[in-house]
């Protein structure tokens, strides 16, 4: 039997494609989410056990490489210094994110009027002001008001606590007179519509077992099904298919047995990050779009931003408790942000202080630093790594640039045969300088908060979270893939919501802006209904 | 040919590894990683694992080898001086990747075990369900920032 047509399809049910599936739901047409993932379950993420450590470099590894699930794609990241990492299920990328929830700041919407390089966004931080607000108290966000480095906003939940690793590194900044302040967290620090506060598992990187992360599995999507959207799981969609002039006009997608299935939509609606969204629309090539989908920029796959980190770790002689709380969010410092010239690079890093590493992790970590020894002595070194250390992690901010893309691999497919992604990204010369810079400055703060010994990743490869900028949005249909409104300049009913809109990629996580991009669209769409087709 | 079990299956041999991989400490309140039970599960994880798989078990077959060489019963029957030293051969000749690759799995087994959480001054228990507690934030950092604050 034929699927019923929708009026709007959302594909990903990740951060983006819930927030924005809430949201449009309120236009009265229906709503259908697909996804190539499951539903998630609390009792099966890995801090029920004592293998949690383990089974976060294993099935749940943020790498789908690694993980190779059912639900994941490969991705060829042969020739990129930097690895994407994803996760595929309703909830997407915030079944495993650290939920540190910075926004972008007005400059970063304006770097090529600001800075020279890069290029400004059709819209602003206060176009989008609304929308954060909208999304924070949606998502439940605990954080301290009043941070000089952002325009006055309120987080729904009084702040985390810092903990004693916290408080230690958090002193080191106070004593450099370096700006720093309690991070805007998608954790909740009280109960909040019906979730409960975290309890200091630790290890968010996994999936909360408590539901205090909010993941939009527990935060948006029970909201939008209340509202009568649907969410299909287990569906892998192979292209997106075009009427006769051009306008899409739904999907091909593959069952969770396999079967290819059609379905018609007269929106449709593209949530599947910054290596999927590509890859989708440069799958879904026709005699209208030979290029690819909503391709006749060119700039489809192009500009790939990631955010290239460096993490800094000190050693320190007191123990820091540091296994405990939630592991990405503590504090973050913006003291390095902007560009200054004088340090040979333009634009700027936030740090952002993490809790401490587990037993496993230490070992680890100890091994490949080299300081942590096999045979003789190893017990001696662990303990004095073990709850003993504390690291800063370096956001760099990535220009766009059109060398870094995603494009379909000549020969890898997903399990369905679907062409996978092959992503093309080397380190900058500007980024290169960047992470050294933070590097040095780092090592500061942490020697000035008591470390006595500083060990750093330059280049931390298994970071590449932040996928951004391969269908950005701009005014020109000749250099951007959508408008202001996320909608496609060459695809009228085709839209656009995920990380890939971005123009540039500040030097922050980018999930809040995603969302409230997300929220922001799908707004733009309710109030401009009746004529968002008109020059179609 | 052989009829002795693959060297990650051989479980006295792989016992002996582990303990030197990770003997048991100078006051002996933590175990070394041969006396656990760990090697069917680090033997398991090992042969799941396209890249480093072959890497670690070309690197113990090779040690299990040189070990018997010098010795007819091989490494479990070794003093661990003499057993380090075969380890240590193979490292700087053709398996410089061996323990690195065994760690990756043998450091996840054993700090992941009980009595190791217990040794380590950790409770022996999965985060959840009862979490931790945390310290809460300086007051005298809060008053600090308070100072700064930007206002509506």
């Amino acid at each position: 039997m034929p699927n019923e047509p929708v009026g709007v399809l959302v594909i990903g049910a990740g951060a983006s494609g819930a927030a924005f599936s809430w949201s449009i739901a309120d236009a009265g047409m229906s709503v259908l989410c697909l996804d190539q993932g499951p539903w998630m379950k609390q009792q099966d993420y890995p801090s029920n056990g004592l293998d949690y450590e383990a089974r976060g470099m294993g099935d749940f590894s943020p790498s789908p490489n690694v993980r190779g699930l059912p639900a994941d794609y490969p991705v060829n990241e042969q020739h990129s210094d930097i690895s994407p990492l994803m996760f595929n299920a309703v909830g997407g990328g915030t079944i495993l994110w650290a939920a540190h929830f910075p926004r972008l700041t007005p400059r970063d919407f304006r770097m090529k009027s600001d800075d020279g390089v890069g290029e400004d966004w059709p819209i602003d931080y206060q176009t989008l002001e609304p929308y954060f607000a909208m999304n924070d108290r949606m998502m439940g966000v605990s954080g301290l008001s009043g941070d000089p480095a952002f325009p006055y906003h309120e987080p729904t939940l009084p702040p985390l606590p810092l903990g004693k690793i916290g408080n230690t590194m958090a002193a080191g900044f106070e004593k450099l007179g370096w700006h720093w302040w309690p991070s805007d967290s998608a954790i909740l620090s009280r109960e909040h519509e019906g979730r409960q506060p975290c309890i200091n598992l630790g290890p968010c990187t996994s999936g909360c077992a408590q539901g205090a992360k909010a993941s939009t599995d527990i935060t948006y999507w029970p909201a939008a099904q209340r509202k009568g959207v649907q969410v299909r799981t287990g569906c892998r969609v192979r292209e997106i298919t075009v009427r006769s002039d051009g306008m899409a006009d739904g999907v091909l997608y593959y069952d969770p047995e396999g079967e290819l299935q059609e379905q018609k939509a007269e929106i449709v609606v593209l949530a599947c990050n910054g290596i999927g969204t590509p890859r989708l629309l440069l799958n879904s090539k026709s005699s209208q779009h030979p290029d690819g989908l909503a391709n006749s920029s060119g700039r489809v796959g192009k500009n790939l931003m990631f955010h290239p980190y460096a993490m800094i770790t000190g050693i320190f002689e007191e123990p820091l408790q540091g296994r405990r709380g939630p592991v990405g969010c503590s504090f973050w410092s913006h003291e390095f942000y902007r560009t200054d010239r004088s340090r040979g690079f333009v634009r700027g890093y936030s740090f952002e202080a993490i809790r401490g590493f587990g037993p496993v992790q230490t070992a680890l970590w100890g091994m490949i630093r080299g300081f942590l020894p096999w045979g003789e002595g190893h017990h001696q070194k662990f303990a004095r790594l073990y709850d003993h250390t504390a690291s800063l992690i370096a956001i760099t901010e990535d220009l766009p640039d059109e060398t870094h893309t995603v494009t379909l691999d000549p020969e890898l497919t997903d399990s369905h045969g679907i062409p996978a992604p092959r992503v093309t990204y080397r380190l900058s010369d500007n980024s290169r300088k960047m992470l050294a810079h933070a590097v040095e400055r780092a090592k500061e703060a942490l020697t000035a908060a008591g470390a006595v010994e500083t060990s750093a990743e330059p280049l931390f490869r298994e970071a590449g979270w932040h996928l951004m900028g391969t269908a950005r949005m701009g005014k020109d249909p000749t250099t951007s893939v959508v408008n202001e409104w996320g909608q496609a300049h060459d695809v009228k009913n085709l839209f656009i919501v995920d990380g890939s809109v971005f123009v540039t990629a500040g030097a922050v996580n980018p999930t809040s802006t995603i969302q409230a991009l997300a929220l922001y669209v799908a707004d733009s769409i309710k109030k401009n209904i009746e004529t968002l087709f008109d020059s179609a | 040919m052989s009829d002795a079990p693959a060297a990650l299956d051989d479980q006295d041999f792989m016992d002996a590894l582990f303990d030197l991989v990770i003997p048991p400490s100078a006051s002996g309140e933590l175990p070394g990683a041969g006396t656990l039970g760990l090697s069917a599960a680090v033997a398991t994880a090992l042969q799941a694992d396209p890249l480093l798989g072959p890497l670690v078990e070309a690197g113990v077959q090779a040690v299990r080898e040189a070990a018997l060489t010098q010795h007819p019963e091989g490494l479990p029957s070794m003093t661990p001086q003499a057993g380090t030293k075969v380890i240590e051969a193979q490292l700087n000749s053709s398996h410089p990747l061996l323990i690195m690759g065994l760690a990756r799995y043998l450091y996840a087994a054993y700090y992941q075990h009980p009595r190791i959480l217990e040794g380590i001054g950790e409770l022996p228990r999965p985060p959840f369900p009862e979490g931790f507690d945390v310290e809460e934030t300086d007051a005298g950092l809060l008053e600090k920032l308070q100072a700064r604050r930007k206002t509506l």
